[in-house]
């Protein structure tokens, strides 16, 4: 037993950190430049686990966990899906059918640029090619275009249960970003504003609050460890813990985006500063494969 | 103790629910800011022609002169018909207009008092700076006294309604190298002065119903100050006193209707058969209640001693906090429509967006807890 990154899994995460950094500052995350898909390619992020890829869910999930720190483009959650069950070359755009889960409308997010969506119908992973010229307009998550396919294309599978589990893992994975992003931007803020002739986090209210933010986000991230890790080795509770791991990251991403709203105080209710995106991420991420509370209660059929 | 009410009381209730229900327009509020600002108007000149506007105020100045105990009726039959948000007029109904009342000289109640009931002036409220939020005695908006003017330089931030107001409550230091408490004055700033600069901002939810304010030189009449010079902190207290307290009546009434909205949305939409939503509800219904007991405890107080009590901090935290809970069960029940949110959208998720001012505004949730526990529970101060 060993949770923590290997050699190879921290070199990927420090080259993943550091391109982030450099192509993917979470301030610009609604205004991406057109070739930043291409370049997710390029970095071989699109198709990780594809096979001939062979990595690991773990050295995936980690990496998803930044990417998703950066309010990375959504649709590399289904693309890489797409490619690891459906051998789905290029961008496959996120579908989530409506919340009765019947085929009345289907959202799509991300589309331009792929061929195909994937979403998760009836519990199964499952592929639609789309109208060439589906294009969308931002929603809720301003970073995402969302468009609507009413009434709903018919879906095919894809995989057997594990592609709909991988979905959850990595969609676990981006709201453990997220609460990270939202953590650190509430912590940096507390160091750098002042108010009564100090930083704000001096003041013990404050401290609680990020220390809060702290807790959610190790809770999140070692459930997502070990989630990976189980979905790598066939667990047979790894249905279970994946949908831990994605009931705690979901409440990790918005509890700390809320935290980092009122750490912000009037700044952090602008449409101009940071706060919001990770917020409204937090929320379009709650809906992506939601943890289903009959698995987390061992009830499930 | 008696809940009910006197017959007198009844039959006010009786008036105010006939009135509303022949007169509350089928419109909403529109979006637009100059629509808004146009409907808002209208709105509050057709209560005050009714009769409905500044029901607690004095009557020399155009109010009615009658109870707080008939202002919290009319406020619980205004949520109960569905009547508009008081919009633009807010500074100056809620704070600005009974800020004068108690502190303001003869000439200048006579002058606005009726003008804000009238919604012929909108008011809004220069407290907080870049640099002084929570920490309001960190002010450094300046005004120099030159002859009979002051001449102000400097900026205000998150000032709700500035892009519409023609008046302000500005808080600034007129005592050169004064500082925190002492040294401030409360004036009377006229929006429309040459040398101040209005750049809104744009929330969260999309709407941009706040702005930061630029002061270059303006000159206003010495005149315009409001409890005299250097009294500034006091009377932004007994601001402070009224936006925190009186002035969000209308929102715990309101949040009354709301529970009963998000009940009856959860029976339909057949949500209530999760045992994790009816158990919130339930709670939430409680709660409600609470709040409503509360506010009547705190009237109550008032009638009696002519102030409100200690608690009203408590009733404010309460209140901002409950709302938020109510907002997210909201959206709850709203499920995955919510992801369709768009700016220029007026609902449930605008809502639950701009919400989150309800522990930041007026003074933070965390500087509210900091009130109980000193003012209240007598802790030892912080700060
Ligand atoms: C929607 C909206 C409308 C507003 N309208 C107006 C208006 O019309 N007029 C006006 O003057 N102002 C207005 N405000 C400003 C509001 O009063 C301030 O935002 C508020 O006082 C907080 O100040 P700040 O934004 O500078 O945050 P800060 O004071 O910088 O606070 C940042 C964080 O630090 C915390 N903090 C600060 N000091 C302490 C402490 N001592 N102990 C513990 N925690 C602390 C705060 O709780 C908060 O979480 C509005 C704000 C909003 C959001």
């Amino acid at each position: 037993m060993d949770l923590t990154p290997n050699d190879e899994q921290e070199s990927f995460l420090t080259a993943t950190a550091e391109w982030c950094a450099d192509n993917l500052p979470l301030d610009a995350a609604r205004n991406r430049p057109a070739a930043l898909w291409q370049q997710l390619e390029a970095m071989g992020w699109t198709g990780m686990t594809a096979p001939g890829m062979d990595l690991d869910h773990a050295t995936e999930a980690l990496v998803f966990a930044e990417l998703g720190r950066h309010l990375a483009p959504i649709a590399l959650l289904s693309t890489a899906v797409a490619a690891r069950w459906a051998g789905q070359p290029g961008k496959t755009a996120l579908a989530l059918l409506d919340k009765d889960l019947t085929l009345g409308m289907v959202r799509v997010f991300d589309a331009p640029g792929a061929a195909h969506a994937l979403g998760l119908v009836g519990g199964l992973a499952a592929i639609t090619p789309l109208p060439s010229d589906l294009g969308g307009e931002p929603g809720l998550d301003l970073t995402a275009p969302l468009a609507h396919l009413d009434p709903a294309p018919p879906f095919t599978a894809v995989g057997g249960p594990d592609a709909a589990l991988h979905l959850q893992l990595l969609a676990a994975a981006f709201a453990v970003g997220c609460a990270d992003a939202a953590r650190d931007m509430a912590a940096d803020y507390a160091k750098l504003r002042e108010q009564f002739e100090r930083p704000i986090g001096w003041f013990q209210a404050l401290k609680h609050i990020c220390s809060d933010t702290a807790v959610r986000c190790a809770v999140a991230r070692s459930q997502l460890c070990y989630a990976a890790g189980a979905l790598d080795a066939g667990d047979p509770r790894a249905a279970f813990h994946i949908a831990a791991a994605k009931q705690l990251a979901d409440q990790a991403a918005l509890e700390n985006a809320r935290a980092n709203v009122q750490v912000h105080g009037g700044i952090g209710m602008t449409d101009e500063a940071a706060p919001h995106l990770c917020l409204k991420r937090a929320h379009l991420l709650s809906f992506i494969a939601p943890a289903r509370r009959d698995i987390l209660l061992g009830e499930a059929a | 103790m008696d809940i009910t009410f006197s017959p007198a009381e009844q039959q006010f209730r009786a008036e105010c629910r006939d009135w509303l229900h022949d007169n509350v327009p089928d419109r909403r509020r529109p979006m637009d800011a100059a629509d808004a600002l146009a409907f808002d108007k209208a709105w509050q000149r057709r209560l005050f022609d009714a009769g409905w506007a500044g029901i607690n105020w004095p009557t020399q100045y155009g109010g009615r002169g009658l109870s707080i105990v008939q202002q919290v009726i009319w406020l619980e039959e205004y949520a109960h018909a569905n009547a508009p948000w008081i919009g633009a007029n807010f500074v100056g109904v809620n704070h600005g207009g009974p800020t004068l009342i108690l502190n303001a000289s003869e000439a200048q109640k006579e002058y606005h008092l009726p003008r804000i009931l009238k919604g012929e002036a909108i008011w809004c409220q220069g407290f907080s700076e870049p640099g002084a939020g929570s920490d309001l005695a960190g002010i450094r908006t300046r005004g120099r006294i030159e002859g009979n003017e002051l001449v102000i330089t400097g900026s205000k931030i998150w000032t709700s309604f500035a892009h519409v107001a023609d008046w302000q409550e500005l808080v600034l230091r007129t005592e050169d190298g004064s500082q925190r408490h002492r040294g401030l004055s409360w004036v009377i700033c006229p929006m429309h002065a040459p040398g101040i600069e209005v750049r809104t901002i744009r929330k969260m939810s999309g709407q941009t119903e706040f702005a930061q304010v630029f002061y270059d030189d303006v000159r206003i009449p010495l005149d315009n100050v409001v409890g005299g010079l250097g009294n500034g902190w006091k009377v932004a207290m007994s601001t402070l006193s009224f936006e925190r307290g009186t002035g969000f009546i209308a929102d715990q009434v309101k949040q009354s209707e709301e529970i009963e909205e998000l009940l009856e949305r959860a029976r339909q939409t057949g949500a209530i058969r999760d045992d994790g939503i009816a158990a919130q509800l339930a709670q939430l219904r409680a709660e409600v209640a609470a709040l409503r007991a509360m506010t009547y405890r705190n009237i109550s107080q008032v009638v009696r001693t002519g102030q409100p009590g200690a608690e009203a901090s408590v009733i404010r935290l309460f209140t901002a906090e409950l709302g938020q809970r109510l907002e997210r069960m909201g959206l709850l029940l709203a499920g995955d429509d919510i992801l369709d949110f768009r700016y220029g959208n007026d609902n449930l998720v605008a809502d639950y967006l701009r919400g989150f001012a309800a522990t930041i505004a007026g003074g933070t949730a965390q500087i509210q807890r900091d009130i109980i526990a000193e003012r209240l529970l007598g802790l030892p101060k912080s700060r």
